[in-house]
């Protein structure tokens, strides 16, 4: 029986894995980069150079200022403050039915006092979008994402029934044995070194989504109210409605002030409900870098006299819920614990990569032409197609109308066409080459820079900006590795 | 952060030095009983204050994150170094070592 | 056959596994303490709950017994639910 329970999990892992191992490849690469969110921004608009960084009660004084000239007529503004990875705050205003823009948005330079002014760029939001709703229309993307964590999840749990020898092989690696056995240590070594991590990473990543999954909790205790729970819960709440009486709206600035002397924690995001109304009320919220749980601590205010109207720091449930989903974002980290996230990240990655190509091999020499052309296309594709939205990005005119959603569409001609290349060429040989074209794209990044902003390498390392630096020397760093690899599967194809 | 690397790439390093299939892929001799179990304490103990480490350094909410990630790290260079250099990578469980001293050296002397 | 069965392990996996995912958010909210509290905590467990149904899925005897291993225990969760509502 025991042997009998090891071989259908040794089955489904096998074709489970197959069937939503491209889609998680995908998730876990872009997922694994969006860590760099804001550094993949800022090389994006290489025309904008934040000021220095400012209070962050000015920050929200300036911005309130702005939000009164651009967000009238609102029932909800929205500030998340600048911090110190990404010096732009972020506006967001919201309005009733019936009035025009319902939404409206925008990104803020506190320092400067005036809206940031670059290149149209979808930046690094991109590649954060895209690893939970994969740029699909409404719901679809995220609840097919959803459903392949939760396969992963399971995944995860039959390969440590699977592969049960990962424990007492736990430090074995013999790339010198090749073929199967090689690929199958290399599975079996980056599963287990970042096992806490890709089940962490796997189940939060559910819990950031969770109420869109499974709201019908919601719906049996709130008996369909769901707005109900997110007020009681503290995670969204309904503007107010409005007395149409004008009151001036509270500075916000010593709220700030106020909100941080009561935490010791700075502040990172600022809501203001009916702003200008007597009925207005504004929440400020910690920042995210205050604690693992994401966005735990806040405080109301009345929005005409700064009373504190209430203090919430979370209940166990929701505190744990908030735990989960910081721990997945890691806005909290700093660098080196941020690259400690990437570093985890691209092992999964690998799992997932070293895990396609082990079905493959476990096959021979038996051919699948059609899970051949597959891998190298939603892999070695997927890795070209970021590239070359890095390459759209410097090359479409920064003053071109529509050019961000013309870099999106680079991503995905680009992921067309190796993935037909990869479907027609030679297994082995598509391989090379696509990893070989790779290579050159990120290691090109660099120079690339050099020649469309002046701010080459060696001026951002002069001047201590490591935030533009990194991305230039992880895209050298990152061709290095893609070439060396070309030239292995090279060697492995003569 | 440092300290917390160096430590779990040492400790992880002796503990791997204490199987006999990696004993001999270092030195080509089985390892004996005793010894084996020496290296199996030093590594846990090793682990053990990287763990110290990490939360000394980043409190009692960070440090067991970055603990996590700092071991994944280091057991990741490991498995990737060892069959390529394998007296490599096991000699610099010392530099591990030596880092951790130097780290919590200077976080002593700068305070 | 044997494609048939795998069809149904399948379904049982994905569907029944809901199914029994949103089971145990239902019962959940007959726990004590808060609602807004009960209904995070169904839902986060919810999530093993699949997972572990989808292992389930595969692992029982038969396809016939899978999708009993779902079903069942999702009416007792569902029911513990709805009388802890009404």
């Amino acid at each position: 029986m025991k042997y009998g329970f090891r071989r259908t999990m040794a089955w489904a892992h096998g074709w489970a894995g197959l069937v939503v191992g491209w889609l998680l490849f995908a998730v876990f690469l872009t997922g694994t980069l969006s860590f760099y969110r804001q550094e993949i921004t800022a090389w994006m608009r290489p025309e904008w150079r934040p000021g220095p960084a400012i209070e962050r009660s000015l920050a929200a004084d300036r911005a309130e200022a702005r939000l009164k000239t651009i967000g009238r007529q609102a029932n909800r503004w929205l500030i998340d403050l600048p911090d110190g990875r990404d010096r732009a705050a972020h506006l967001a205003v919201w309005r009733d039915p019936g009035q025009a823009p319902r939404f409206q948005r925008e990104e803020f330079d506190p320092a400067a006092d005036r809206p940031v002014d670059a290149r149209r760029t979808y930046g690094g939001d991109f590649l954060y979008y895209f690893h939970f709703d994969l740029q699909m229309p409404s719901i679809w993307g995220r609840l097919l994402v959803g459903l392949a964590a939760v396969i992963m999840l399971a995944l995860i749990v039959s390969g440590i029934v699977v592969h049960v020898r990962i424990f007492k092989d736990f430090f074995t690696f013999r790339p010198q044995k090749g073929g199967q056995r090689a690929w199958l240590d290399a599975h079996n070594a980056v599963g287990v070194m970042a096992l806490p991590f890709h089940l962490m990473i796997t189940y939060t990543g559910l819990v950031t989504l969770m109420f869109l999954y499974l709201p019908w909790g919601i719906d049996l205790a709130y008996r369909g109210d769901r707005a109900a729970f997110y007020a009681e819960a503290a995670l969204a709440q309904s503007p107010p409605a409005p007395t149409g009486k004008a009151v001036p709206l509270v500075p916000l600035g010593p709220l700030v002030a106020t909100a941080e002397a009561h935490w010791g924690l700075p502040a990172g995001r600022i809501d203001v409900y009916r702003p200008g109304d007597a009925a207005a009320v504004v929440r400020i919220h910690a920042a995210d870098s205050s604690g693992l749980a994401h966005r735990r601590h806040q405080i109301a205010f009345d929005g005409t006299t700064g009373a504190i109207l209430a203090v919430e720091d979370g209940r166990p449930a929701g505190i744990v819920r908030a735990v989960m989903y910081g721990l997945h974002l890691g806005r909290f980290a700093g660098p080196t614990l941020r690259l400690l996230y990437v570093v985890a990240g691209l092992a999964g990655t690998a799992m997932i990569a070293t895990g396609l190509v082990l079905w493959l091999v476990k096959r021979r020499p038996r051919r699948q032409r059609l899970i051949e052309g597959l891998n190298v296309g939603a892999m070695a594709g997927l890795v070209i197609a970021i590239a070359a939205f890095f390459w759209a990005n410097r090359l479409i005119p920064a003053e071109r109308a529509g050019r961000d959603d013309l870099e999106a569409v680079v991503f995905f001609a680009t992921w067309a066409v190796a993935a037909v290349h990869g479907a027609c060429r030679p297994h082995l040989r598509a391989w090379t080459e696509q990893l070989g074209f790779a290579a050159l794209l990120y290691g090109g990044l660099p120079v690339l820079n050099a020649a469309t902003s002046g701010r080459h390498l060696g001026h951002s390392v002069a001047q201590g900006d490591w935030m533009l630096a990194g991305f230039d020397l992880a895209g050298l760093a990152i061709g290095l590795f893609l070439g060396w690899l070309s030239l292995r599967v090279a060697r492995c194809s003569r | 952060m440092l300290a917390l690397i160096g430590l779990a790439y040492a400790g992880l390093a002796w503990l791997c030095l204490a199987m006999d299939r990696h004993h001999r892929q270092v030195t080509g001799a089985a390892v004996g009983a005793a010894f084996a179990r020496s290296l199996r304490l030093a590594g846990s103990v090793a682990l053990a204050l990287s763990f110290a480490a990490a939360v000394a350094a980043d409190g009692w909410s960070f440090g067991p994150v970055a603990w996590f990630g700092g071991v994944t790290a280091a057991g990741l260079a490991l498995v990737l170094l060892l069959p390529y250099r394998p007296r490599l990578a096991v000699g610099l469980s010392l530099a591990g070592c030596l880092v951790a001293i130097l780290d919590v050296a200077a976080g002593a002397l700068l305070r | 056959m044997k494609a048939l069965d795998i069809a149904s392990r399948v379904g049982a996996a994905v569907v029944g596994g809901y199914a029994l995912a949103t089971a145990a958010a239902l019962g959940a909210t007959a726990l004590p303490g808060t609602r807004a509290e009960a209904v995070q905590i169904g839902i986060m467990l919810g999530f093993l709950a699949y997972a572990a149904a989808m292992i389930w899925a595969f692992a029982a005897r038969s396809a016939i017994r899978a999708w009993a291993g779902l079903i069942g225990p999702a009416a007792v969760l569902a029911l513990i639910g709805w009388i802890g509502a009404s």
